[in-house]
Formats: structure tokens, sequence, C-alpha cells
């Protein structure tokens, strides 16, 4: 797969706090990729790197396989913290100052402002914009003459549960037109909803990176429960996967060792002559994996 | 080039704050202008008080000294102050609004953008140069008998020199404003210096005692506002014994052209190695 974004063990410290710490990752073509971590986290501070606002002491990074350029910048739409335009200028005089900047035609202006729904504004001073109105001009600006890469460092952040949900629908909708987007979010949830990818952050150290599939998928417990409790707890332990029992009120809370699947583990306990009234797998969210690694890295 | 000014001007031209400062700045400018010859005979009248023999009226605003007494008038501190504060005003700007920031994720690069703000110094340097000639022109025209070209523009390399000393004087703001990056900040340092600090630093060299010589000459500010330093008053050459330049010339010019290249210079480096 085309890697649009290598970085090799970038670091940047602001006194002696490691804001990123020996980082590197991969994105390829396509992904919805989530930097993911606690507020301080190194999230902005990489995301600043890699667009060339900030020096990173050590490391290095390319895109689309070549030395960061303003050209590639070009390719590469992004919407860092706060939306940052000229308050005096419109929304349309500030978009035509990105487009000039991107050597992109004025004429695709009219387009991103219909996008994000603020077409009928176009002419109204930047100043005069509600914060979710910023926040969709700058989306707007991103997205000018179509860019390959789409930088977002939480784009829902500060706005209503309507704008999330409109923001959110834009991404999805970006995303399958085939963009790869790097999305930045202190949000599981949004996480979750969004990419395909992760790589969670913590204290500048990178945690975790892979698929968000793979995160979801891991499960490691089960309920069980029955009328015969005794028998099903010394059953369990005849079981080759079995590790650990937790008794619970009517249930027992058991993991295993590796992949197991429900209707397996019905068969199993059917098979031995019990017959199971409670089966319920507990999914080990991100949200759960999340915590775990920073607990460990604690 | 083109477009990095193009660039400029679309941040600029529906500002408001930039046309309200050009129109005080003008405003000064002219008042200075009309105001300058009152003064100089007033200050002609005082003198005549203790002169045996009475000097007479001065017409300044006669080809060809014209030149050298508009620039001079021009060039008064309190004046040039107007279009440096614009751009610092347009400089920090960028910082506060952080607007720097998304031209340079834009894709515009550090270099590209102090470009653009020294084109611009470049070319409002230019235009209040053109605006002035013309004024000066006019002026010259209605107050003088003018018996022949090379009347006219004898002194005229005055304006030229005036073009070097606005534009280094804008290149200190320049400066200033991405040094310290905040609007306040700069515009008061800047104030505080070109007001206050170097003008009270060239007196006290001034003093004999001191041995510094004519340091002051070499001083930033004075070094460029120095390049049309008396206004041709034939008094304050004959009674006053002040070194009354002639001509403007380019020679004059190093200096200050040689401040602007280091400033210019220290700026870049600076922008090249701080984090935006």
């Amino acid at each position: 797969m085309e890697t649009v974004l290598s970085i090799q063990e970038i670091s940047k410290r602001y006194g002696r706090i490691h804001a990123v710490n020996q980082l590197s990752t991969e994105v390829h073509k396509g992904q919805v990729f989530g930097l993911l971590g606690p507020n301080g986290s190194g999230k902005t501070t990489t995301l600043s790197i890699i667009l060339g606002l900030i020096r990173s002491e050590s490391g290095s990074f390319s895109w689309f396989g070549r030395n960061p350029s303003n050209e590639s910048r070009k390719r590469i739409g992004s919407v860092i913290e706060s939306p940052n335009f000229y308050p005096y200028l419109t929304a349309r005089q500030n978009l035509r100052i990105i487009a000039d900047i991107k050597d992109k035609s004025p004429s695709d202006l009219e387009r991103v402002l219909k996008l994000v729904d603020l077409f009928h504004r176009r002419n109204d001073k930047f100043r005069t914009f509600s914060f979710g109105m910023k926040q969709r001009l700058a989306i707007a600006a991103s997205l000018l003459g179509n860019p390959e890469v789409l930088i977002l460092d939480e784009p829902t952040n500060g706005l209503d549960p309507q704008g999330i949900a409109q923001i959110r629908e834009l991404i999805l909708m970006i995303a399958k037109e085939g963009v790869t987007i790097i999305l930045a979010s202190h949000l599981l949830d949004e996480v979750q909803k969004i990419c395909t990818h992760v790589a969670v952050l913590d204290k500048g150290n990178k945690l975790f990176d892979g698929n968000v599939g793979e995160v979801l998928s891991i499960s490691d417990s089960f309920e069980l429960g029955c009328a015969e409790m005794n028998k099903l707890g010394k059953l369990l332990k005849e079981h080759p996967q079995f590790l650990s029992l937790v008794a619970a009120p009517e249930k027992f809370i058991v993991t295993f060792n590796g992949k197991i699947d429900a209707s397996e583990l019905n068969g199993f306990f059917y098979q031995k002559g019990i017959v199971l009234n409670h089966l319920a797998e507990r999914k080990r969210t991100l949200e759960q994996h999340f915590l775990e690694l920073l607990h460990k890295n604690q | 080039m083109i477009k990095l000014l193009r660039l400029e001007l679309r941040k600029i031209l529906t500002y408001k704050t930039f046309w309200i400062i050009i129109g005080l700045y003008f405003l000064f400018l002219a008042s200075g202008i009309i105001l300058a010859e009152l003064i100089v005979n007033s200050w002609v009248t005082d003198m005549n008080k203790h002169l045996p023999i009475p000097l007479p009226h001065v017409n300044i605003y006669f080809f060809p000294n014209i030149w050298q007494n508009l620039t001079f008038f021009a060039s008064i501190r309190y004046i040039l102050i107007f279009p440096a504060i614009i751009i610092i005003i347009l400089i920090t700007n960028e910082f506060t609004y952080k607007t720097i920031r998304q031209n340079v994720i834009t894709g515009m690069s550090k270099k590209e953008f102090l470009l653009s703000k020294l084109l611009f110094i470049l070319l409002l340097s230019l235009c209040i140069t053109v605006i002035l000639k013309l004024g000066i022109f006019i002026l010259g025209i209605t107050h003088s008998e003018v018996t022949s070209f090379s009347q006219i523009v004898t002194k005229s390399s005055f304006i030229s020199v005036f073009f070097v000393l606005l534009f280094s004087f804008l290149i200190i703001a320049f400066f200033f404003g991405f040094i310290f990056r905040n609007t306040g900040l700069a515009i008061a340092l800047f104030t505080l210096y070109v007001l206050i600090i170097e003008p009270i630093f060239s007196m006290v060299s001034k003093i004999p005692s001191l041995h510094l010589g004519g340091i002051s000459h070499y001083l930033p500010v004075n070094a460029a506002l120095n390049l049309v330093e008396y206004p041709y008053i034939p008094i304050l050459k004959t009674i006053m014994g002040l070194h009354v330049q002639e001509t403007g010339s380019l020679m004059d010019c190093s200096i200050p052209m040689l401040y602007s290249v280091v400033l210019i210079g220290i700026v870049f480096v600076v922008m090249n190695r701080k984090d935006l």
C-alpha cells in the first residue's frame, strides 16, 4: 500500500518535558488514521512538526515518499487547533488567500463553502462568525482544491452536538472519496466511530499502533450463568483455554487464553450436560484498552 | 514575486485600520508641509530681533530647494512613525491571529512569508514617495517662477534619497514587528526607541567631554533620517554654520542600506530558527 506519511523517531522537548518522544509511525493511502491521547500527550506537537510549524530535535519524516516541502504541504488540507483567519476579511476573501497560497483555482470556493453550509454567509466578515461557523470555515479551507490528505486536529472541539454530528458525517463522506485522513482527538468515541487505524499517545510516547478493528475485536471475557453454578465452576477448569474466574451474583465472569467463540463455548458445556441460561461476550472496548495502556504507562 | 505581493495586498486592501492610519499619515504630512513655511518664517522673524540686518522672508516652496525642504519635513520622526506603525500592525497581526501558522500550513515557506512583507514595504515606500513627489511638483510649480527645466530637476535627487530613507525606516519597524511579535509591545518599544531613546542618546553623545564623536550619525534611525538632515535655508549655513547638504546623494545611503540588510538578515535567521 502506498505510504503517504512516514515518521521516523521524531522528538521534541519543551524544557524538561518530552512533548514527543522518539515517535515513529506510518500512514497509508486511504486510511483514516486516528491520533488518540489525552490532552498534552503530544498530538498537536506531532502535527505541528509534520506541517513544518515547529522543528523536531531529532528524527525525520517524509510526505508522499519525499522530503517535506511547500509543495507537499500544498497537497495537504489541515485544520490545526483553533480556526485561524483574518477577522476583518470575509469568509470568501479568507478562502481566496488560501487558494492563492495553494495555487488552486478560486472557482473551487463556491463548492467548499456549500459543503460546510456557509455559502449564504460568504460575504460576512470572519469576525462575525460563531465558533461552529469558524470551525466549519476552517474545514472548508482545508478542502480547497481537493487535497490528497486531510489533517484534522480536534475538529469537533467546542462544537454543539449537532455540529459534531455534521462534521463527523462530512469526514466520513470525504474518507469515502479515498482521501487519507489524519485525525487527532482525545475523544475515544470519535476515533472509534471514524477511524480505521489508530496510534495511542501519552506523554509523548506511542503506546499502541494498529487497526481499530483489531483492537475492538480483542474479547477476553464471558459472562456465564446456569442453574447449577457449582458444576459449571468445576467444568470450566477442565476447559483447555481457561484462565480465570470471578464469581458474581448468579453468574461467573470468565477469561480465556486466546480467541474463543461464544457458540464454541456453548457447545462445550452442552456436550458436558450443562444448559446455560446466560452467555454474554464482554468485548473489550477501545476505551478499556486505552485506559489500560495509559495505566501501564504510569 | 507578483504572486506574493498580490497575496499581501489581498490581506491589506480591505483592512480598515490600514486606511485610517494611512489617512492620518497623509493628513499629518500635508499639514507638516503646509505649516512648514509658517514655522520657518516665524523663526526667521524671531531671529531678526537679534540681528543688525534683518533676513528676508524665506520661500521654502521654490524650485529647486523645495525638493530638499519638503523631503526634510516629510522625514520628521513624528510623521514617519505612522507608516511604521502600519507595518508593525500588519506583521504582528499575523502572529496575533495565528494566520502566519495558517499560511505556512497551507504551503507558504517562512521565506516567502517574509518576502511578501518586504515586497509590501517596498511598494508602500514607493507609493508614498511618488505621492510626495507629485505634491512637491505641484507646490513647486505654483509657488516658483520657473525659468528652466534644469531649475526643476536640479535637486530632485532628494526624492530618491527620501525613498531609501523611508524604506530603511520601515525596515526598522519590520524588525521590531518580527522580533517582538506582539502588537502592543512592538509599537511601544519601537516608539520608545525612535522618539525617546535614540534622540536622548544622540544628545548625550554630543557632549564633548564624552569623546563619542559623531556616533549619533551612525545610529540606525538617525542614519536613515539624516539622509535629509536640514532644509535648505541659507541662514542655517551662513549664520548657524550647519552642514547643509547641497545635493541628495545616494552615496550617503550606504549606512542605512547596510542597516536594512543586517536587520532583514537577523529577521530571516530568527524566523528560521524559532517555532511558529
